[in-house]
């Protein structure tokens, strides 16, 4: 069915990958002009604005978005201590992914953890990301809704440290409860059975003194077994 | 003062630019030149700067002092590391925020978080013309609120009110000089400190009433004789007038019995320092 000739593997012709490749490297290379006209020019700028005792800052297009403060600590913590598989030919220079912290916007590889962080400030990485080096300021009734917002989150954590604290004691006490039942249900079982003890002791004796068996004697025995107690001395063991 | 809708996220620019006319601090500072430079070298290359005060704006410093500033100082240990309280105060001299905001700092957020009205009061030392200095600081002479210290030497304890004090007296404050403030007393006789400017403005009607109110309040203290101290993040009332009155009311039984003339009172003709 499928012609040899062709070499795909389903039958389909090979050709349509061979065309994709095709535009890609055409398109790789036209990315690499560009992005070699667009560095030759910066550098220029850069020499210039050098010359003119300033530092020189990459021109915005305009699509950028504005930078955003980080709520939280950048997470290189979990990449510590982890081992890195590591492509064949990395490690030369910062291109691309090797051992450290890489980031992927930019293709480029750190060794440490402040350099990385150097990096995700910086307006190389920025650009990259599509953002500006700038960021919008807060008014004074944003900042104090933030104040607002901190203090909430302050009193509920309050809240729920009460809460909880609450919980543990209501805990605490049905713990107690418990307990202090037990306690009685121990005392009563004892009461219990030392009066069960005396009585069984009394009937012995009117036993041995008229030396009959009364009827339903066995009764009581099963009903005290029944309850756990045996063998107090029964008649039936001294007989 | 920068008016502009936007900040640059970093401070490259900031020190870049080497402080044209409209970038100076209304007292003539120039913002990038207030601290020094190895303490700002020391700060751009600490850690909690870079991870946290990139892209700051000024309710990202809300934030940052809610969960990261314990302390205040300026450089502590023997590596010299910069406090978060001082990263802070560096990032605030790039925002140059607006007054508005500052009194959110000093007062509704003040209030709320103490280490908030301690870091705007240093900042506001470092930028503010020196009658607006006491008249935007005087008022938290009377926050008892405790705050520690870092130094090269360990962790202290201090008082917010000793704080300000300090700020108020002294030239070198958290690893940063100030240039020395006026006398209160030259102020007032050149009419700075007698305009009712700042909204926190109540402080000079109380002041002139003090002589009156001073014998009653002293009387109350002493009946009292007490000095409680508050640990917790409110002190004082709400703001408001009210609370400005009270806070004025602690001010000056306590400056009067723990450490009494201290301080150059507006009223006191000619009284000179220790
Ligand atoms: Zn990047």
């Amino acid at each position: 069915m499928s012609d040899p000739t062709k070499g795909g593997a389903y039958g389909t012709p090979a050709g349509d990958t061979d065309f994709r490749k095709t535009w890609d490297l055409e398109e790789y290379a036209a990315r690499g002009k560009e992005r070699e006209a667009k560095e030759r020019e910066e550098s220029k700028a850069r020499y210039e604005a050098k010359l003119a005792g300033r530092k020189y800052h990459i021109p915005l297009t305009g699509n950028e978005s504005l930078a955003s403060a980080r709520r939280t600590a950048l997470d290189v913590s979990s990449q510590v201590g982890k081992t890195q598989l590591v492509p064949a030919g990395a490690g030369q220079g910062r291109r691309g992914r090797g051992a450290g912290f890489y980031c992927e916007a930019c293709d480029l590889t750190y060794k440490d953890n402040k350099q990385f962080v150097e990096h995700m400030n910086s307006p190389q990485h920025l650009a990259a990301t599509g953002q500006k080096m700038e960021v919008e300021r807060a008014s004074a009734g944003e900042v104090r809704a933030r104040v607002e917002y901190w203090w909430e989150q302050r009193l509920e954590l309050e809240r729920e440290q009460a809460v909880s604290l609450q919980e543990r004691l209501e805990l605490r006490r049905e713990e107690n409860e418990r307990e202090a039942a037990e306690k009685r249900r121990k005392r009563r079982e004892v009461e219990e059975r030392k009066r069960a003890e005396r009585e069984a002791a009394e009937k012995v004796k009117t036993e041995y003194g008229e030396d009959v068996r009364i009827e339903g004697e066995h009764d009581e025995d099963d009903m005290m077994a029944s309850l756990g107690f045996t063998g107090f001395g029964t008649s039936k063991n001294k007989t | 003062m920068k008016s502009g809708r936007t900040v640059y996220a970093n401070e490259s620019r900031f020190l870049d630019e080497r402080g044209t006319a409209s970038e100076l601090a209304p007292n003539g500072e120039n913002p990038a030149k207030i601290m020094e430079k190895a303490v700002i070298g020391r700060i751009v290359d600490s850690q909690f700067y870079q991870y946290q005060c990139f892209a700051l704006n000024e309710a990202g410093i809300v934030d940052r002092v809610v969960n990261d500033v314990h302390f205040i100082g300026g450089t502590y240990g023997a590596a010299q590391k910069p406090t978060p309280f001082l990263c802070l105060a560096f990032k605030l001299l790039q925002l140059a925020p607006a007054d508005d905001v500052l009194e959110v700092y000093l007062g509704h957020g003040g209030e709320r978080f103490k280490y908030l009205r301690a870091l705007a009061c240093f900042y506001i030392r470092m930028t503010r013309r020196p009658a607006d200095v006491y008249r935007l600081l005087e008022p938290y002479l009377a926050d008892r609120r405790k705050l520690r210290r870092k130094t090269r030497q360990g962790t202290s304890l201090t008082y917010m009110d000793e704080f300000v004090d300090d700020l108020l007296t002294k030239t070198r404050v958290c690893a940063t000089s100030f240039r020395e403030l006026p006398r209160r007393t030259d102020l007032v006789d050149l009419g700075e400190l007698e305009e009712r400017e700042s909204p926190l403005g109540d402080i000079d009607e109380l002041l002139e009433e003090e002589d009156e109110r001073d014998q009653a309040e002293e009387e109350a203290r002493q009946a009292n004789g007490d000095d409680e101290r508050s640990e917790g993040e409110i002190d004082g009332g709400r703001d408001g007038d009210g609370g400005e009155d009270r806070m004025d009311v602690d001010r000056r039984s306590r400056s009067r019995s723990r450490s009494p003339g201290r301080r150059e009172r507006g009223e006191t003709p000619d009284r000179s320092k220790s």
